[in-house]
């Protein structure tokens, strides 16, 4: 199939996508003003790191003036999850030359990773394995959600923007709460198993002594060393 | 070395699509084994929580001790409405509105 016909597939299959990213977006844009971020940051912060968690993970040591230090790990840290997504896909590629796959590369994110994945996998399990051959088609599918998604986003977060301009004095405090709270009840609707919820309560709990301790490294310090402390205990308790 | 906004929001950018298009580009054919991945997920989700946490509790290096309890109350009941509902926006809205109510109460 051609890539302009799998571009219209993947359109399809992410107009859930886009329904997804519209509030999560706009609380992003609303948020972001909040914290005295303008226009032009927050359309070039979306445009260009286009990823939520980070966006969200470097908004307030951005906005605090923290040392540029502290922003770059809290971003690269939460961006460290785009390596296996990318990697996950790279083989359904296969055949596309390097600058198309540089240049769509720049789309990757949770939810235009899941859709393409599983489509290429189911597709390639449908046609015993051939699928895979066909690097420019799919690239077009994921092109499809990934390109208009990231469209979404953006426009969005400039929305949102106009919309955090227009409330009224007197409404900082729930405005700070929308990114937030957004993101916790986003956590809570994927928790699985007994490690997640674990890992995210100590986290909750820990930042604080953590950011008193250090405000500029603390929460990020303890936040990793839960993490892998999960990890490792989940993996022991699996070999026990 | 001081940094403007704009210079971090380009190398963060950069970092970005760096982890996003180094293994397309060299990497295809290789495989993230799932402890690796499952690795990252949790770093993520630690340190959104970690975020969640000192974005609702802290002002700079302060702890804002007085308006930390309602802010709890409004994060278990947007964690414990998003829950139920399966929705982050409706767990976040009524959190919103807790949150505005006992601020204006205060």
């Amino acid at each position: 199939m051609s890539f302009s016909a799998r571009f219209r597939q993947g359109m399809k299959a992410a107009i859930p996508i886009w329904i997804a990213f519209v509030p999560s977006s706009i609380a992003w844009g609303i948020a972001a003003q909040a914290h005295g971020l303008t226009l032009n940051e927050i359309i070039l912060m979306s445009a260009w790191v286009y990823s939520g968690p980070a966006q969200f993970a470097v908004l307030v040591p951005l906005a605090e003036g923290k040392s540029a230090a502290t922003v770059l790990i809290a971003g690269l840290l939460m961006n460290l999850r785009f390596l296996p997504m990318s990697t996950a896909l790279a083989p359904f590629f296969r055949g596309v030359k390097r600058v198309p796959l540089l240049i769509s590369s720049h789309v990757v994110s949770a939810s235009s990773f899941i859709v393409p994945y599983l489509q290429f996998q189911k597709e390639r399990a449908a046609s015993g394995g051939s699928s895979v051959a066909d690097g420019y088609g799919n690239l077009g599918f994921f092109v499809g959600i990934g390109a208009t998604s990231f469209l979404v986003w953006v426009a969005g977060t400039a929305a949102g923007f106009g919309i955090a301009l227009g409330f009224p004095p007197g409404f900082e405090e729930a405005l700070k709460f929308i990114l937030p709270g957004y993101f916790a009840g986003l956590l809570v609707a994927e928790m699985k198993g007994w490690t997640m919820p674990l890992i995210c309560l100590a986290s909750i709990v820990t930042a604080i002594p953590g950011a008193l301790f250090n405000p500029g490294w603390g929460w990020l310090a303890t936040a990793a060393l839960i993490a892998v402390s999960g990890w490792v205990l989940e993996k022991w308790l699996s070999r026990a | 070395m001081a940094f403007s906004r704009l210079e971090l929001i380009f190398i963060l950018g950069l970092s970005a699509l760096l982890l996003r298009a180094l293994p397309q580009l060299f990497l295809v054919g290789k495989n993230f084994s799932e402890n690796w991945d499952r690795l990252l997920r949790y770093l993520s989700y630690a340190l959104l929580c970690g975020l969640i946490s000192i974005t609702l509790f802290m002002s700079g290096a302060r702890f804002e001790a007085q308006a930390a309890p309602y802010r709890g109350v409004a994060l278990a009941v947007t964690i414990a409405i998003a829950y139920k509902t399966k929705s982050a926006v409706t767990g976040m809205l009524v959190g919103m509105v807790l949150v505005l109510i006992f601020s204006w109460i205060r």
